[in-house]
């Protein structure tokens, strides 16, 4: 490579794993159905780079969201076209989440010593479905209120915790202002930073212990 | 790491073959917003009815709490989709021994029956 790649390589010596981690071996009875994980992590990143750009325009407050998201969506070059793909990668990145399980399921990847990634994994689907049910709320429209509406106070019949839980998310016994902002914080912060942890540690786990041939 | 017979390597082979998936998918998400772009729902009018519909993969858990009225209502927000996640958590577990993969089999299609059998229920409606 040329002498500028050299430089940085002397120092920080990026090469060697890389060639290691590219040249590995790969099992040869794979096929396309061991592609779905990789796809629901495209869906992931791509929810990520939409929904940063959509974070630009949108206002999370009680009187400015809905007028926001008009404005994303009619005024604002592209915005539509935006939205559209945030909306639509979020409904196959749980698509494709499913699929991933049925394949690691049916190859039955997930047996000793792959436990934890499975528990992993399905932690990861938890967090990714607790995103679509804040994320809804956003547009803040008759749709969204109402459905959030039934969503808190479900959360609210659960035995013991349920009432403080209700209160904890939503902010109050029915949906307002308050739970509008604690929904786009859970949304935009808490639960994608989770979901990239619980991610890193996936892919990690899959790089030590290889790609399961139990098929 | 084990090491194979096969001259499968990540690079150039594995690699070419997620590229063509991921390029396959960006395709399939372009369609579909082309297809389907998103709308502007309704403005919040308090003074007009209006029947919730989630997103889809919560429609099972909307249909659900339909069954179970008043006190039993718990059983439908809380007891069976915490049985749910807790039956896909321990399927690694449950697969021991001669039966083991019977059992995962039981746990796993139990989960995916009650979510598909409840949003088509709930699509029939």
């Amino acid at each position: 490579m040329g002498k500028l790649f050299d430089w940085f390589d002397s120092r920080f010596a990026v090469k060697a794993p890389h060639r290691r981690f590219f040249e590995r071996s790969i099992p040869p009875n794979l096929n396309y159905t061991y592609c779905f994980g990789g796809i629901a992590f495209t869906y992931f990143l791509i929810l990520v780079l939409s929904g940063l750009l959509l974070s630009i325009f949108y206002v999370p407050s009680e009187k400015e969201a809905y007028k926001s998201v008009v404005m994303i969506t009619n005024d604002i070059p592209f915005g539509w076209l935006i939205r559209g793909v945030h909306k639509w990668s979020a409904s196959l990145f749980i698509i494709f989440i499913i699929l991933h399980a049925i394949r690691v399921f049916v190859s039955k990847a997930y047996r000793p010593p792959r436990e934890l990634n499975w528990v992993i994994g399905t932690s990861i689907f938890v967090i990714a479905m607790a995103s679509g049910f804040t994320g809804y709320l956003l547009p803040w429209d008759q749709k969204a209120y109402w459905a959030t509406e039934v969503g808190t106070s479900m959360v609210g019949t659960i035995p013991l915790i349920g009432k403080s839980l209700m209160y904890m998310i939503g902010g109050g016994s029915e949906v307002t202002g308050t739970t509008l902002i604690r929904f786009f914080s859970l949304h935009v912060l808490f639960l994608p930073l989770m979901i990239g942890i619980l991610l890193w540690l996936h892919f990690h786990i899959v790089k030590r212990q290889g790609i399961s041939t139990n098929l | 790491m084990k090491t194979f017979k096969s001259e499968k390597r990540f690079y150039p082979d594995y690699l070419s073959e997620i590229i063509f998936s991921i390029l396959i998918a960006l395709e399939l998400l372009l369609v579909l917003v082309l297809i389907f772009p998103p709308e502007v729902g309704r403005q919040i009018d308090f003074s007009k009815p209006f029947q919730p519909l989630p997103e889809w993969y919560f429609l099972w858990l909307f249909e659900l709490v339909s069954y179970f009225p008043g006190n039993l209502m718990f059983i439908g927000t809380f007891l069976i989709p915490l049985s749910c996640i807790l039956l896909l958590l321990l399927i690694p577990f449950l697969d021991k021994g001669k039966y083991g993969r019977i059992k995962a089999y039981i746990a796993g299609s139990a989960v995916l029956l009650v979510f598909c059998l409840f949003t088509i229920l709930s699509l029939v409606e």
